[in-house]
This record gives structure tokens, sequence and C-alpha cells, in this order.
């Protein structure tokens, strides 16, 4: 017997569960077999659908795939995918949570920095991706005196983003991308945490290590705290110097 | 209205009717440095969504070759209304890069706020055949220009369509306006699916409307009884009884500009300007036999 015909919306949902649950369930009943189960014609949708996320993942993560190795790392995309369906077909968006979902998948217990180096390969990717925007001109700020100085907030250019690890994620993630063994067998997972700067330059990204001080007072800057109360908060040393690296390298977009 | 007919011909950017291939991110130093000899380039629209590289590359390539952008992820064939944040985004990259011509699917990828990250099939009914249209119009207002829309390979069919494929496609087209991307592998691969006639299929579609034809490789599956389904896959030299298909499109539509697309595996460029030559004789035999109908 025929399933009462179904509108758009509720055939639509239909395959929408058939897809994510990887279940043929009332999906089925409105497709035609000719020859072959509805369940598998659904199925050949569900194998696109899957494999173009776990492709998504896998540019956004190459690292992290690299840790795992290809099947688990394809075996964990799939099982995240089927969880968190992407939003839009923007795909460059997709798999902000996948850093989180790593840290409390139970078969990835045993490399226990594996969610640091994703959180730092989800901040590059955030950063490659980032809109362009003009830097800011140093010379903006070369006709103002001290005081005035003093009083700047720094918009942060969208293509510079800052992260903490509680494990040395970026020397890991130097050492795997550049399938540098040695460097690899140098690293020491006590030489935590790491307070990293990640921005993109012309011919690709760069990943700065900072001191917790250096780190504490861009954080500051970039949540568009005046600079004399980022200095107070986060009295580093050369922080003046450190400003001005921060200018070269185009950290920031604007001044106010 | 056909907006590409009131352009001049030597309109820039205008998208010429000779093979053109679908760039890839693999292949956008290739082509920005050594410029080879290609009539035109089509680009996946959400790949030039942000900032970064990849926009710097394609606008460097647009210099020197007309674009065609073709979309993936409107969704034309959503119940629920088109993601409007999506479509500014669309709207956005079609700013950035003036393509010669702006394409999405006669399909839908998102329900209850998932993208499900395929084209899926529609059913052929009054009501879907309503809501793209009214999809369709939508974009062409907000972009302000005509698009394309594409004929989907398919894999199954819905008991409760009553519309054939080919119809639907055409009442699209004319009720909106919009232009159709004609996929000679999708006809192909869906006709041998479905064991429609794919002459039929092709037959139907309105010449005036046909504003660029995609070439694309498939697959083969194996199923029980040996019977086969053909899968879109895009990871191949295009089928020998494709490139027949297209040479009867090409007798039916006049020379089109003509896409090859391949998107997995992807090979040297070399090969894919081998594909293209092969469909750029084509549209020269064509263009012969339009201007000298009775030689033959």
């Amino acid at each position: 017997m025929n399933p009462p015909i179904p509108t758009l919306l509720e055939l639509q949902r239909a395959i929408q569960r058939s897809l994510l649950q990887r279940a043929g369930g009332d999906a089925s009943a409105y497709v035609i077999a000719d020859g072959l189960d509805p369940g598998e014609r659904l199925g050949i949708y569900h194998n696109t659908s899957a494999g173009v996320l776990a492709t998504a993942l896998h540019l956004s993560f190459p690292a992290v795939e690299r840790l795992v190795g290809p099947e688990f790392f394809e075996g964990a995309a799939r099982l995240f995918s089927a969880e968190t369906p992407a939003r839009s077909a923007w795909l460059d968006e997709y798999g902000a949570d996948f850093p989180e979902f790593l840290a409390h998948l139970a078969q990835a217990a045993s490399l226990p920095y594996l969610p640091d180096v994703a959180r730092l390969e989800w901040q590059v990717n955030l950063v490659l991706h980032a809109p362009d925007a003009q830097p800011l001109q140093v010379a903006r700020l070369s006709q103002l005196n001290e005081a005035e100085l003093a009083q700047l907030r720094f918009e942060p250019h969208p293509a510079a983003r800052l992260l903490r690890c509680e494990f040395p994620a970026d020397t890991i993630w130097h050492a795997i991308l550049e399938r540098d063994d040695s460097a690899m067998a140098a690293i020491d997972l006590a030489d935590g945490p790491v307070w990293l700067l990640v921005h993109r330059t012309e011919s690709g990204i760069d990943v700065v290590r900072m001191s917790e001080c250096e780190w504490r007072f861009t954080a500051a800057l970039f949540s568009r705290r005046p600079l004399h109360a980022a200095l107070e908060e986060a009295p580093c040393d050369d922080a003046h110097v450190l400003l001005a690296a921060h200018l070269t390298r185009g950290c920031f977009a604007d001044v106010t | 209205m056909n907006v590409t007919v009131a352009r001049p011909q030597d309109a820039p950017g205008r998208i010429p009717s000779k093979a053109g291939i679908g760039l890839r991110f693999r292949h956008h130093q290739a082509v920005a440095e050594a410029r080879p000899d290609v009539a035109w380039f089509e680009v996946h629209t959400e790949n030039y969504m942000g900032g970064g590289i990849a926009p710097r590359y394609l606008s460097t390539i647009r210099r020197d070759y007309p674009i065609s952008l073709h979309g993936v992820g409107l969704s034309l064939g959503s119940a629920e209304g088109l993601d409007v944040a999506h479509l500014a985004r669309v709207r956005n990259v079609v700013d950035r890069v003036e393509p010669g011509l702006v394409s999405e699917h006669l399909s839908w990828s998102i329900t209850g706020g998932a993208y499900l990250a395929d084209l899926l099939p529609l059913p052929m009914t009054e009501e879907a055949l309503a809501v793209v249209c009214q999809h369709v119009d939508q974009v062409q207002a907000s972009l302000k220009r005509r698009i394309l829309i594409e004929n989907p390979s398919t894999y199954l069919r819905f008991r409760h369509s009553t519309i054939p494929e080919w119809e639907f496609l055409s009442d699209v087209a004319q009720r909106t306006g919009c232009g159709i991307l004609c996929d000679v592998n999708n006809i192909y691969v869906s006709a041998c699916n479905h064991g429609w006639d794919a002459m039929t299929y092709l037959c139907a579609l309105p010449p005036a409307a046909i504003g660029e034809i995609h070439l694309a490789g498939h697959s083969l599956r194996q199923l029980d009884q040996g019977r086969t389904l053909r899968i879109d896959d895009h990871g191949s030299r295009v089928a020998p009884e494709v490139w027949t298909l297209y040479r009867e499109a090409l007798k039916r539509f006049g020379p089109v500009p003509t896409l090859i697309e391949w998107d997995t595996n992807i090979p040297p460029l070399e090969i894919l300007m081998e594909e293209a030559a092969t469909a750029e004789a084509a549209l020269e035999q064509q263009r012969h036999e339009s201007a000298y109908p009775n030689a033959a």
C-alpha cells in the first residue's frame, strides 16, 4: 500500500532523518524501488553527504588526520557529521565543534594533545579564510603624542587570532605537517602551556609563540581595551616592541 | 527576458561559446602564472566566500579570463525558504568577481536549518515547481541578473512525482525567465538510471533557454541481477556515449559555452585541456554546420 502523499516539507524532513540517522525509515516509503532497495538508493546520497563533510574536515584538520591516521579520522569525521550537521553550504565554516568532539572521544584519549592540535588547526582555518581587510598603517599613529596613544583602542584584524593550549600544539602541528620525525621526537609534552598568535601572511599562515604576559597584553588589545589599560593589565617588559611587531604583522585593522 | 543577448558581444567577462574548464584549487597557481590557452573558467561560488589566498588567486585569474560562478548551496528547492545569509554571500562573490554566468541546481540541500551536503532530488510536483520558481525569482531579484539552473543527476524517483523532469525544468525557465544549464552527462546518467530516453529529455528543453552545457565523467556501479547504476562522480574523462549526446545537443541548441568538470582525483591541467579540445572541435563543427547548413 502506498503511503499518503507527503508535502515537500514532510518529504525533506523524512530524507533528513534518513541521511543523518542512516535509517531508511519513512523516506523509503516515498521512493520507487525499481530494482534497487529504496534504502540503498537513499544510501547513495548518505554516502555523498557524509563524504563531502568528511572532506571538509580533512581539509581543515590535516595534522589531526596525520596524528590519528586516515581510517580513524574518517570514522571520527562521520560520527561527528552525524551529530553535528553543517549549517550552510559555506563549508569553510564547518568543524568549529570538532576539537571539543575529539576531546570527548574515548578512542582518542591516548593522544591527550590531540584536541589542542585540533583547536590550533581550527584557528588556522579561521585565519586562512578570514575576510580581507586593509591592515592599519603605522603612519596613522606617528602624529599622536603619548597621551593620545595611551587612549587608543585597536581593532584586531580578522585574520589575527589568539589561542592558549595546555600542550605545545604549535611545535606538534609544525612537526607533523613538515613530516619532521626528529622534531616530533624532540617535543616535550610538559613544554606547555603555550600562548599563541595565529595570523595570515602574504604567503600563508604564521603561528607565533608568545610569553604569557605578551599574550595577555595582546588579548587586552584585541578585546579593544585602551592601550594604557592593556599595559596595566599585562605590564610586560617590551610591550611597545611587541605592539610595533603586531603592527608590522598587520594584526590590527583600525584604531579609534 | 534574456539579459545576456542585450550585452555587446565583446563585453568584458562575457562567457564565449567555447569550451571552458572547471577551475579547482589545485590549478590556481599554474593558471595564474602560466595563463594557459583556455577560453574561460568556472569555479564553485562557495569556495570563494571568505578572504585570503583563494579569492586573491581568483581575482588575478579574472583579469585574464572570463569566469562563470557555479553555486551548490542555495538549495532552491527547500520548502522552508532560502537561506538569506547564504544568498548575501553569493551576492558578495558575484559583486567581486563580475562573472559572465551565474548558475545553480535544480535540487535541495537544506531542511530544518541543516545543510545536507548533497544535491538532493526534488519530487516532480506542482508544489515543488512553485517553490523552485519562487526561489529563482528571489535569487534573480537579489543578484539583479538572470541565472542558469542545472538539471541534476539522480539515483531515485518519488512515487508521487507527476511531472517529467524535462517539463519541470522547462517550466522553471519559462515562468522565471532563468536560463538552463544543460548537463549532458547528468541527462545520460539519469536516463540510464531511470530508463528514460536521453533524446526525449534533450528535445524537450527549449533551445533559446540553454545558456551553458556541462560535461563530466561518471562511474558505473554493478547491482544485483546484472543491473547497473551510473554515479555522477566527476572523476574521469567524459564517456563516449556522453560525447555522442553532446553532439546531438549542439545540433539542437547551436554552439553553447561548454564546461569540462572534474572534481575527484583531479588530473593535471593538460588532461582537462585535452577534454576541452574535444569539446571545442565539436563546437567548431557545429559552427561550421550552422554557417553552411546544406554542406553535408
